[in-house]
């Protein structure tokens, strides 16, 4: 129980170091919000064209705050780590394999920590910009604040389970001499089914029982859709409940292909 | 003449050092496969939810995204030496190899990759480009293929144009270049859609500064039989020379960069 | 006319320091890379170009090769003013950066120097003598059809060399050649550039850290310090101005202790070894024998000059680098 406490620590300590590195690229940061908002801008206008003449059950103001929350939130889903995967293609790997840490817990505490803050440093001058911006074309107020409340419990969430799939992608770069195609593959089926190339709520209808239910839509489609109130506040802890459930099974996974990993290193040496 | 000696040869040696190693060259040629197909897909799911673009069908849609797409990615493919690793070159100091030797610093820079995956990306233009002239049931003609063929090599120049842009900021040491990736990939995530789909101020941008809308929109237009702003026939073989003037531009900006580079040595 | 004509050559660099608290533009801070430097060198000559880092070597190499434009002075090279006819000139030189390649990474390195015949409009059957020539002095024939990720070290300077050459410039820049190489390729390397600046006249301007290449191959060397042009003559009389101490190793039969050595020479023991450094000048050789002998019987002694790079540490410091 105390070596648990005490390894607890251990990856709190290595989350804080990896937060604080993401603080340095402050000029980078700045460059990506302004691409960012301009990629927002225009998804907007394409979204706004369509609307005129179109009416649809959904209002255009979910959907440019569903646009939004996307766009602040983006880096979220980015592959975080380019040194780590730089560090498994040349080998360098092996000296994490000397620390007395599980090879899983490591990992997920430092992606968990570029997500976090990596996302957070953008997503905030991003809010506050589209708030700023006309009625319309910026991001609406929330639902309610209980649905605000609800929202972010489930980003949290799915900052947790996004961090576990990223876990499972590592691990299988492990594996693979060129992991570049396979990461290629992995990043369209994010982008795709996490709404970021196209609204979740816009796909057909019919999609749509079945893509909320993925892990996919866990990560930033539940929380949108809470804050904007499309899940009423009633389905807010069904909605946690599947985050949750993806989160556990996806950390299984990883936690298990992670163990085979440490032990095929520490047979082959590397 | 003699350039393009060096461009073919430089092409057939990239080619062989690519194929050694084929698994991986085949995986990322998928992956760029699912990749333009994902964002087809995003244009086919739209239009299945709202039917139609202002005045522009389905058809029509599929029409402006498949020449945007063949053109943005034979750029890519072809002179991935100015889209990709231009600016990266500048960083790392390997424009001075560059200048050591007796050849035109941007004939070598387009001389030196090539991107070969980016074919499945052209194919899936093709067939959007294909589908959406079926389906607007354009009525081809010698001119109108001309036309789109000016397009395509204008845009061609225009894109390679937009990207010197990073590369010129580079030589003069200006950070956070990421801006111009508005630019070039916002130009065309944004350009897919006919330029009328756009508020005033993106319209302004697309068609003065990074005149994607005269290059490719304009003569697309006029093939579709919907000319844009009512502008009469000739115009859609006029403005494509945009890009080739933005290129022209660009060229200038960056033998200007090149007299700055060899005088501070960055 | 000289081959290589430097005159008042001056350049500085502008450096953006860190922006500190409180400040809204990061403050410029000029820095003179080179400081009227002037310097002729002959067809055929062999000159090391030596310096501590930062000392204004590479910006000269840049400016004499063309990438750079200078702020002030003049330069000519076989009649060429480098940046102003940089293809020309580019036509004549070969360069070679000891920590970068250009010759490309994963072809055959024959591919890579047939596509650097085309961009140096080499004519076949120029190319074809050279190439015979160059890949038997470099010893290259047998790895010809090796990429050149799967070279070692060595024969990568080798390729290098060869890929730098093959349009036969009649002036060759080497930028540290030898870093990172083992004995044997050093040795290999050191004949080639010999017998390429004898066999072909080729004149050769060498930067380097490694003292041996130059002991080994210049006769000429240049030093340059903060910007400035320090030195420039024969080594031998550069070395003999900061060669005036004497090293001994000497091993005694017994255990020696409570010798008075004489003042001013240095003492350190290495296990059985007494190694002493003295300035011959101040204590006579004979009388630093002569104690040696008082102080108990010498099993065996050598003396030595001082290991050269010593001396140029020395020069340094003395000229304040």
């Amino acid at each position: 129980m105390m070596n648990r406490m005490r390894s607890f620590r251990t990856y709190g300590a290595i989350f804080r170091m990896r937060r604080r590195m993401e603080t340095q690229y402050r000029g980078a940061v700045l460059g990506g919000v302004v691409c960012q908002v301009f990629f927002g801008l225009v998804l907007i206008a394409v979204y706004r064209a369509l609307y005129t003449g179109n009416p649809q059950p959904m209002a255009l103001s979910a959907i440019t705050t569903y646009v939004w929350l996307q766009q602040a939130f983006f880096r979220m889903l980015l592959a975080s780590d380019p040194d780590l995967m730089e560090k498994i293609r040349t080998g360098a790997i092996a000296y994490d394999l000397c620390r007395p840490l599980s090879l899983y817990g490591y990992y997920y505490a430092r992606i968990l920590a570029q997500k976090w803050m990596g996302s957070l440093l953008r997503a905030l001058p991003m809010i506050l910009l589209a708030i700023l911006l006309p009625p319309g074309w910026g991001l609406a107020a929330p639902a309610s604040w209980a649905a605000l409340g609800c929202a972010s419990a489930a980003l949290l969430m799915g900052l947790c389970c996004v961090s576990a799939m990223e876990n499972i992608t590592m691990a299988f770069t492990m594996r693979t001499l060129d992991p570049r195609g396979v990461q290629a593959m992995m990043n369209l089926l994010m982008m795709t089914f996490s709404g970021n190339i196209l609204p979740l709520t816009l796909f057909p209808d019919r999609w749509q029982r079945v893509i909320t239910l993925l892990p996919y839509a866990q990560l930033l489609d539940a929380p949108i859709r809470l804050y904007t109130g499309e899940y009423a506040l009633e389905e807010a802890s069904r909605i946690l409940a599947i985050q949750a459930g993806w989160t556990v099974i996806l950390i299984g996974i990883g936690a298990y292909l992670w163990r085979l990993n440490q032990r095929r290193l520490i047979i082959q040496g590397g | 003449m003699d350039t393009l000696r060096l461009y073919r040869k430089s092409m057939a040696m990239l080619l062989k050092s690519q194929m050694q190693y084929p698994a991986s060259f085949l995986m990322q040629t998928l992956a760029q496969l699912v990749m333009e197909s994902g964002e087809l897909m995003a244009v086919i799911l739209l239009v299945d939810r709202f039917d139609h673009l202002n005045q522009w069908t389905a058809g029509n849609l599929y029409f402006f995204f498949g020449l945007m797409s063949m053109t943005f990615y034979l750029t890519e493919c072809f002179a991935r030496g100015i889209t990709g690793a231009f600016s990266g070159m500048v960083r790392s100091g390997q424009l001075d190899t560059l200048l050591l030797r007796p050849r035109g610093v941007l004939t070598q820079v387009l001389c030196s990759a090539v991107d070969p995956r980016r074919i499945t990306c052209i194919a899936v233009g093709t067939f959007s480009f294909g589908l959406g002239s079926r389906l607007s049931g354009v009525a081809w003609t010698v001119e109108k293929a001309l036309i789109i063929l000016e397009s395509i090599v204008c845009g061609f120049w225009l894109i390679m144009g937009l990207f010197m842009i990073e590369a010129i900021l580079c030589i003069h040491s200006v950070k956070s270049i990421e801006l111009a990736n508005a630019l070039t990939y916002g130009g065309r995530s944004a350009c897919e859609y006919p330029i009328d789909t756009f508020p005033r101020p993106l319209r302004m941008l697309f068609t003065v500064i990074a005149p994607f809308a005269l290059v490719m929109h304009v003569p697309a237009a006029w093939v579709l039989g919907k000319p844009l702003f009512g502008w009469p026939g000739w115009t859609a073989a006029v403005t494509p020379m945009a890009g080739i003037i933005l290129f022209g531009v660009m060229y200038l900006l960056f033998q200007r960069a090149m007299r700055f580079y060899r005088s501070t040595g960055s | 006319m000289a081959f290589i004509e430097v005159e008042n050559l001056n350049k500085q660099f502008i450096i953006r320091k860190k922006r500190e608290k409180g400040q809204l533009m990061r403050p410029k801070e000029e820095i003179s890379a080179l400081r009227e430097v002037s310097f002729q060198v002959n067809q055929g000559e062999l000159v090391g170009y030596i310096g501590p880092n930062g000392a204004g070597k590479s910006t000269t190499v840049k400016i004499l090769s063309g990438i750079l434009t200078p702020d002030s002075g003049c330069v000519s090279v076989d009649g060429l003013v480098p940046w102003a006819d940089r293809k020309a000139h580019v036509r004549r030189i070969g360069v070679v950066f000891g920590q970068r390649s250009q010759l490309w990474w994963d072809v055959p390195i024959a591919d890579s120097f047939a596509l650097l015949k085309e961009i140096y409009h080499v004519p076949e059957a120029a190319y074809q003598a050279r190439m015979g020539e160059l890949t038997e002095a470099l010893q290259l024939g047998d790895l010809m059809r090796t990429p050149l990720r799967l070279l070692s070290l060595g024969q990568r300077m080798r390729a290098e060399l060869c890929g730098s050459l093959l349009h036969s410039p009649s002036l060759l820049f080497l930028d540290e050649p030898t870093i990172g190489l083992d004995a044997v390729s050093k040795l290999t390397l050191r004949e080639f550039l010999q017998w390429e600046n004898r066999q072909r006249g080729t004149t050769i301007l060498l930067t380097t850290h490694d003292m041996e290449d130059i002991t080994a191959l210049c006769s000429r060397v240049m030093v340059l310090g903060h910007g400035r042009k320090l030195y420039d003559g024969e080594l031998t009389d550069l070395l003999a101005r900061y060669d005036t101490e004497r090293i001994i190793t000497a091993r005694y039969e017994e255990e020696i202790s409570g010798t008075a050595w004489p003042e001013g020479c240095q003492i350190r023991r290495n296990g059985e070894n007494w190694i002493i450094t003295y300035a011959p000048k101040k204590i006579p050789t004979a009388e630093m024998m002569a104690r040696m002998q008082q102080a108990g019987h010498l099993r065996e002694c050598t003396v030595q000059p001082q290991n050269v790079d010593r001396l140029i540490a020395r020069m340094y410091q003395e000229m304040e680098l």
